[in-house]
């Protein structure tokens, strides 16, 4: 986008009209993805979709600090569980603490929140421990920090593990209330990825990106890069919190097995497959993932086709998404759309660029500038 | 009868700790050479290691002496180390470091599923020789495990030909200087290419040594068996100093210290955290030591 | 304009994805019928005909649960194959679905709903923990779907689901007060009590043993724990011979992949007193790992496994399933993934019909039915199975019958 001459400039403000137009249109396109999906009855579907948002919020907020600093995070899994824990823990019913933690402390034993204050409570609580860890671990250079975050993420599940008035230990917490629903997940994914767009777009979203491309350049114009990462680090957590929490009120049963290395490296897979750094990255990344992963699961217990048959073959889904991410690092380093963003802008002057085009033969060299994955 | 706390108590703590840290160092030693060429964190390494043992099952199955089929473990790891550098890290070499450890979890999901399709998901009984699994009494009520002998011999002997293959050869010597600069290297004349083929053909092979000890002290095979062991290599490279041969096996020893001896003092009701501890202590050490117990100077920081 | 071209390929993939997901586009998901492509893993139906009655089967055989859970899913595709090859039900073959759900419980919930929405199952039968009992359960008990799980053994399960719940196995409790009554009398007032933190069959078995422990009378000497995933032993070990005194007996919870390791590390550290378990330790790999170490090994189970049991039931299945999979049944659960399905065909005999309330009606009358892991019991009561628990000692290299109880007193769940 800086390298936009001023007549460019303006051609973009000509064509506000066609953007409005364009937000219009995929709004209400996504107005009515969500009707048919609410109100089409099916549940596996709606399911797909409640864990497809879920996992959105989870990827969004991960490339938010990782993709946007640069600075790799194992741990944000942690997270998640100490968003989903906490607002299970303030949501179950008091007679199901009773007979569930009779060892819960007093004022957490007698009562029981409504959802969003307690969705928002398991945010923030994830908020303050990165808040608390990221003090120090953030100060390390890149690869120590993905080392002390594994740590963290352990360290997690061990606390969750043993401390069993909290958590019932390993085993399952359950009896949590269905609170979550397919409203509530897509209001907080839009929320998450209309906060992280924006923050990208900021000064401070420019400060963090200027620190991650180049440290010793930024300090030199007075980033404080430590202080932008904890911010990114801790508004990650929160919506990381958030999204366990949503989790937690979806599914109504879990341990702390849910919350290790699987999940990890589940988020990662999205958020590579996207390109670390792209908010619309993560969405195209997520969609893929879940779509190659259900589409394989779903080939698991064998194919016929005509009198050819492959016999059941368990684990297909876990190798298909390895050798995927293996083909991407090999192929294409930067994930599917690297660090940069799909832009309505771009492919409206795409279109009226092919529409010129079309009118005057010989002008190939515009159509090359008006990529629709503008370079930042 | 010796109570918690008396020399003897000490003493046979003291033994386990060297014990298991012997086998924690020669996983260890394995990762960081791979590490020091490549810059690699090869989260594959506990699959080589689980590759090793099915191999090395499957010739005791067909009936093979001992000596052979440890001989195969040591060399199938070493093949299914090169054939992973070949087919999945030759190609982004150089690639961001991040990059290469996702890349080495996805080798390492790979393997195991493929072993869960080829051999099953379920434990399998090894049986190793008497020599490897019969247990000492010395004295009192003390106990040593031949395997933890063999895996101290075989830790000892490990670094020690290691430092000399590394200092006194000149494949060595090309392997310590594509570690230190691959541009450099490749100017002198240096294949990279080939030095980090054979840091991968040693390293793996000191997993298929590891696995070894590893299952004689076990007794079971199974697919997934090789992800703790790649977390305790990982935790002990990075509490020596990532890279360094003597940095790995000392963490790894520091680490089995840590584990026993944890586990061996806490109170009951507490013992269970004893892994936060560990890892609360690896966090803690790379605050004020990024660069490891054994490293020299300050780690790069912002 | 390289981009370009993977956005192509990626949309291409797109598209293809959606329409595998898409409702009825899935190989699994097709309406019965002649045309309908038939799952391998659903026995062929020889001799019935009629449309199959299909029974889900999900089961964790990726990932962390798979070396229990697979035995389980062998069983109760061999029973699916049995009753096929015997006629089926009501004239009906029976499909066996069987899904993996990679260990994960989002997975076991959106499968299990799947199987419910899409492949219009009858009934549910897998899993052999509870955090998948209770992620996928609440999704059958909303559809009026009968559910029994194969080997979750909380006896807390059915208050937390709802009463489309059915256990194939005992509960913890009466295993662990089994275990605690039987040792108390056999070898005395005192024991040492290890288990594995990291999972919960081990910490609900260790919990219940030492409620029913002490209540007789009995001391806990020591208590200690290990994470799953630990191998070595050495440091609890050193604890337990740093006692003043060596307790009665020696309690240990753990998981089957682990029985075989710890019997052995303990005994070659000179410590051989009786080891008393619960069902984690009905596995081969405890003689096979532990070998001559296994001996004066005590432990609560369903019932005796081997090939020359005096029981023909168990006979035949041992038998039946080492022809099928070319070994011995590789834990208890293969047993109960094996029994659950011939309850669940029984049941639907005798309901006359594939209705979900039916069923489960059917299921609540079954009385003295003869299964291999024992004799099943259910009411509208209770549906965990009232089943006597059996407690086999290895000795000679053998699994031996020690004693056949039913628990004096069974700590609430």
């Amino acid at each position: 986008m800086e390298k936009r001459s001023g007549s460019e400039m303006k051609a973009i403000s000509v064509r506000q009209g066609w953007l409005w137009l364009g937000r219009g249109l995929g709004g209400l396109l996504l107005l009515g993805l969500y009707l048919v999906i609410e109100r089409g009855g099916n549940a596996y579907l709606q399911r797909l979709s409640v864990l497809f948002l879920i996992n959105l919020m989870l990827v969004v907020s991960l490339n938010l600090f990782t993709g946007f600093t640069g600075v790799f995070s194992l741990g944000h899994i942690g997270f998640m569980a100490l968003g989903a824990y906490t607002s299970a823990i303030l949501t179950l019913p008091v007679t199901a603490k009773a007979a569930n933690l009779p060892d819960l402390p007093a004022p957490l034993a007698s009562v029981a929140l409504p959802f969003l204050p307690a969705l928002l409570l398991g945010g923030l609580f994830a908020a303050l421990v990165a808040g608390l860890i990221g003090i120090p671990i953030l100060r390390l250079s890149g690869h120590f920090v993905a080392v002390a975050t594994l740590g963290f993420l352990i360290i997690t599940r061990v606390v969750l593990i043993n401390a069993e008035a909290f958590t019932r230990g390993t085993r399952t917490f359950a009896g949590v209330p269905p609170y979550t629903t397919l409203s509530w997940a897509a209001l907080w994914a839009a929320l998450n990825v209309y906060i992280a767009w924006r923050l990208k777009h900021s000064t401070l979203g420019l400060q963090i990106l200027a620190a991650r491309d180049d440290p010793w350049g930024a300090q030199g114009v007075g980033v404080a890069i430590g202080r932008v990462r904890l911010i990114a680090f801790g508004i990650s957590a929160f919506f990381t919190g958030v999204a366990g929490g949503l989790w937690a009120h979806f599914l109504t049963a879990f341990s702390p097995n849910a919350f290790y290395f699987s999940k990890t490296f589940e988020i990662i897979v999205m958020m590579i497959v996207g390109g670390m750094g792209s908010i619309t990255g993560s969405i195209v990344g997520t969609l893929l993932v879940m779509s190659v992963t259900e589409l394989l699961r779903n080939l698991e217990p064998g194919v016929t086709v005509g009198t050819f048959s492959i016999g059941p073959l368990y684990g297909l889904s876990q190798i298909g998404l390895a050798v995927l991410l293996i083909f991407l690092t090999a192929f294409r380093r930067q994930g599917l759309l690297g660090d940069r963003e799909f832009r309505l802008e771009a492919l409206i002057e795409r279109t009226e660029d092919w529409i010129r085009e079309f009118r005057v033969p010989w002008k190939a060299s515009s159509v090359r500038e008006a990529d629709p994955f503008m370079r930042r | 009868m010796h109570a918690v706390g008396s020399l003897e108590f000490w003493i046979q703590q003291l033994i386990n700790a060297l014990g298991l840290g012997s086998q924690y160092a020669l996983m260890a030693v394995g990762l960081a050479m791979v590490f020091a060429v490549m810059r690699l964190i090869n989260f594959a390494h506990g699959t080589v290691m689980m590759g090793g043992a099915y191999i090395g099952l499957l010739l005791l199955q067909r009936g093979l002496p001992f000596p052979l089929v440890a001989a195969g473990t040591i060399l199938g790891a070493a093949a299914l180390g090169v054939l992973m550098e070949r087919i999945a890290y030759r190609p982004i070499r150089g690639a961001p470091d991040v990059a290469l450890l996702l890349n080495s979890f996805a080798v390492a999901v790979f393997l195991e599923n493929i072993a869960v399709l080829l051999f099953s998901p379920r434990s399998r009984p090894f049986p190793m020789p008497a020599l490897l699994t019969q247990v000492f009494h010395p004295w009192g009520d003390l106990f040593i495990p031949s395997i933890h002998l063999w895996a101290f011999g075989g830790a000892l002997l490990a670094l020690g030909g290691l430092a000399f293959f590394v200092t006194r050869t000149r494949i060595g010597l090309a392997m310590r200087a594509a570690a230190e600069n691959p541009t450099a290297a490749q100017l002198m004349g240096i294949e990279v290419g080939k030095v980090t083929l054979l840091a991968f053909a040693i390293g793996s092979a000191m997993a298929g040594l590891a696995v070894l000890f590893w299952v004689a002290h076990i007794g079971t095979v199974q697919p997934g068996m090789g992800f703790e062991p790649v977390l305790k290599a990982f935790v002990a490279c990075v509490i020596g100093g990532f890279g360094t041969i003597p940095g790995a096996v000392l963490g790894g020893y520091l680490l089995g210290a840590l584990e026993i001896f944890l586990q061996g003092l806490l109170p009951s009701a507490v013992v269970g955290y004893r892994d936060a501890l560990v890892y609360a202590v690896l966090i803690f050490l790379l605050l004020v030591r990024p660069g490891g117990v054994l490293g020299h100077g300050e780690a790069e920081r912002i | 304009m390289r981009p370009l071209r993977w956005f192509g390929v990626l949309f291409l993939i797109l598209i293809l994805a959606a329409a595998a997901c898409a409702p009825g586009a899935a190989p699994t998901a097709a309406p019965t019928g002649p045309a309908a492509p038939a799952s391998p893993t659903a026995a062929p139906a020889t001799p019935a005909g009629g449309a199959p009655i299909r029974i889900g089967a999900p089961f964790n055989l990726t990932g962390g649960m798979a070396s229990i859970d697979v035995p389980a899913a062998n069983g109760a595709r061999l029973a699916a194959e049995e009753i096929n090859a015997a006629g089926g039900v009501l004239g009906r073959p029976i499909e066996l679905l069987i899904r993996d759900t990679k260990t994960d419980p989002a997975t076991a919930a959106t499968v299990v709903t799947q199987l419910i929405e899409q492949d219009k199952v009858v009934a549910v039968i897998g899993f052999n923990d509870s955090d998948y009992v209770l992620a996928a359960g609440p999704i059958c008990q909303r559809a009026g779907v009968p559910f029994i799980t194969v080997g979750a053994t909380s006896p807390r399960l059915p208050g937390q689901v709802g009463d489309m719940l059915f256990l194939a196995p005992f509960g913890d409790n009466v295993q662990a007060a089994v275990g605690a009554e039987f040792a108390f009398e056999k070898f005395g007032k005192t024991a040492y009590l290890l288990w594995d933190k990291g999972a919960e069959y081990t910490t609900v078995l260790a919990k219940y043993f030492k409620e029913r422990f002490t209540e007789l009378g009995g001391t806990i000497v020591l208590e200690d724990t290990y994470q799953s995933g630990d191998k070595d032993f050495s440091a609890q070990i050193a604890k337990v011979k740093a006692l003043p005194q060596q307790p009665a007996f020696y309690y240990i919870s753990a998981l089957p992949d682990d029985v075989g390791t710890i019997v052995k590390q303990f005994r070659n550290a000179g410590i051989n007193g009786p080891i008393v378990g619960g069902d984690g330790y009905d596995t081969p790999l405890l003689l096979q790992v532990a070998g001559p170490a296994a001996e004066n090994v005590f432990f609560t189970t369903h019932s005796l496994l081997t090939a020359d049991s005096p029981n023909e039931r168990v006979r035949k299945f041992v038998a039946a399933y080492k022809q099928k999979y070319g070994t011995e049944p590789e834990a208890v659960f293969a047993a109960l993934g094996y029994d659950t399905v011939y309850v669940l065909a029984e049941a639907i005999r005798r309901a006359g019909s594939t209705d979900g309330q039916a069923i489960k009606k059917a299921l609540e009358s079954i009385r003295d039915f003869p299964a291999v892991t024992g004799v099943i019991n259910y009411s509208p009561q209770s549906h965990i199975p009232q089943k006597g628990v059996t407690v086999i000692e290895v000795k000679g290299g053998k699994f031996t019958l020690a004693a056949e109880r039913v628990p004096q007193k069974v700590p609430a769940p």
